[in-house]
């Protein structure tokens, strides 16, 4: 009888954390903000290291990824943080290369190209 | 025993870093380039350069500091350390003729991975060098370079040209400077950087008074190990030496690392 109650309340307790787990990744990832750049001129990698360390430099700004052959940058912020375009717009041209456009998303932009699909 | 330990000392000196004696800030290495790189200050470059002669065997190694004032405009200073040692002479070894520059981007049109540039360039060379004294580590002439550094890069391939003239002064003949270097990536280009180029090069010095002409062929080597170290190798071989037998030049050996601070 005592082990039948311990399993129900093992079993509960895994369901419930489980449960909170999933709405809080689901909540953190409410909180941020992609961003995506397409930015002409990236044609060296020391070129895109200095794009990089202006870009980490944007308030909150975390998982920076430069594709090189495709000219694209993405990055997250917290929603708080947001940037306006022409902040980023600045950044790049201050990095001495031309920027063309920026989106801003509430979902991963791999995910959203894949919902696109 | 004391050649052996002069050619270690020389040797470890070019280790220790790198200086582009012509001012190459990237790519490619012995041709300079149109990419405006100072990294507000944090790209400090320097190199080894070892030229051997018919008569002699100098080493040289540049410091090189340059500084973005804007996006488009670069100022810089370059010291030369230089170690000469004639045949049956003694070594010297000292700073050579300092330098400083600017360069600006007077034209810059970027697409997708790729980027044509042009860039102005002013560098002016003053005679610090010790010339008083055998063997002599500076030319003892003021030089003022005017020059034009153009460059058509992708990440398939870079293209680039650099030519200037350079006016002397005490005896010192004007010249003109003509470079131009073709560069291949070997690795599909990715960031953090993992590269290595392949450079061909075409370097060439006109001097007016009296004529003479030295072109040299200089192919090279460059591995980027990451975001901030580049190491590379390179040799010189004259096509065409029009200087006194004793001055000709029989290869220049350069190796160095180039290193972005932070």
């Amino acid at each position: 009888m005592m082990k039948k109650i311990f399993f129900s309340v093992l079993i509960i307790t895994l369901i419930i954390s489980l449960q909170n787990s999933s709405s809080a990744i689901a909540q953190n990832k409410a909180d941020i903000t992609y961003i995506r750049i397409r930015v002409d001129g990236l044609s060296c990698p020391f070129c895109a290291y200095g794009l990089e360390k202006k870009l980490k430099k944007v308030d909150g700004a975390a998982n920076l990824h430069i594709e090189l052959e495709e000219g694209i940058v993405t990055l997250e912020v917290p929603k708080d943080k947001k940037p306006t375009a022409e902040s980023l717009k600045k950044v790049v041209t201050d990095a001495g290369f031309t920027p063309r456009e920026i989106k801003f998303s509430d979902i991963p932009f791999k995910e959203k190209d894949e919902d696109n699909k | 025993m004391r050649k052996v330990i002069h050619h270690i000392s020389i040797l470890l000196l070019f280790l220790l870093a790198s200086i582009n004696y012509s001012l190459a800030q990237g790519p490619p290495i012995f041709t300079d380039t149109p990419i405006l790189l100072g990294l507000e200050g944090s790209g400090i470059r320097t190199f080894g350069k070892f030229v051997e002669k018919e008569q002699a065997s100098i080493y040289i190694q540049p410091i090189i500091l340059p500084y973005n004032i804007t996006p488009k405009i670069l100022l810089g200073a370059i010291v030369p350390l230089v170690n000469k040692k004639p045949d049956n002479m003694a070594a010297r070894f000292g700073v050579g003729d300092m330098a400083v520059f600017i360069k600006r981007t007077l034209y810059q049109k970027d697409g997708k991975a790729k980027t044509f540039r042009v860039v102005g360039k002013i560098k002016q060379v003053f005679p610090t060098g010790n010339s008083i004294e055998a063997p002599a580590l500076g030319a003892d002439s003021y030089q003022t370079l005017f020059g034009v550094v153009t460059g058509y890069i992708t990440t398939k391939i870079g293209l680039y040209s650099d030519i200037g003239y350079n006016i002397t002064s005490n005896g010192l003949s004007d010249n003109f400077i003509y470079n131009f270097a073709v560069g291949y990536p070997l690795l599909r280009q990715q960031y953090p950087a993992k590269q290595v180029n392949l450079f061909l090069e075409l370097n060439g010095n006109y001097f007016l008074e009296p004529q003479a002409n030295n072109l040299f062929i200089s192919p090279g080597v460059q591995w980027i190990t990451g975001r901030r170290l580049l190491i590379e190798s390179g040799v010189q071989l004259p096509m065409l030496e029009q200087v006194a037998a004793t001055q000709k030049t029989k290869f220049i050996f350069t190796l160095g690392i180039r290193v972005l601070l932070f």
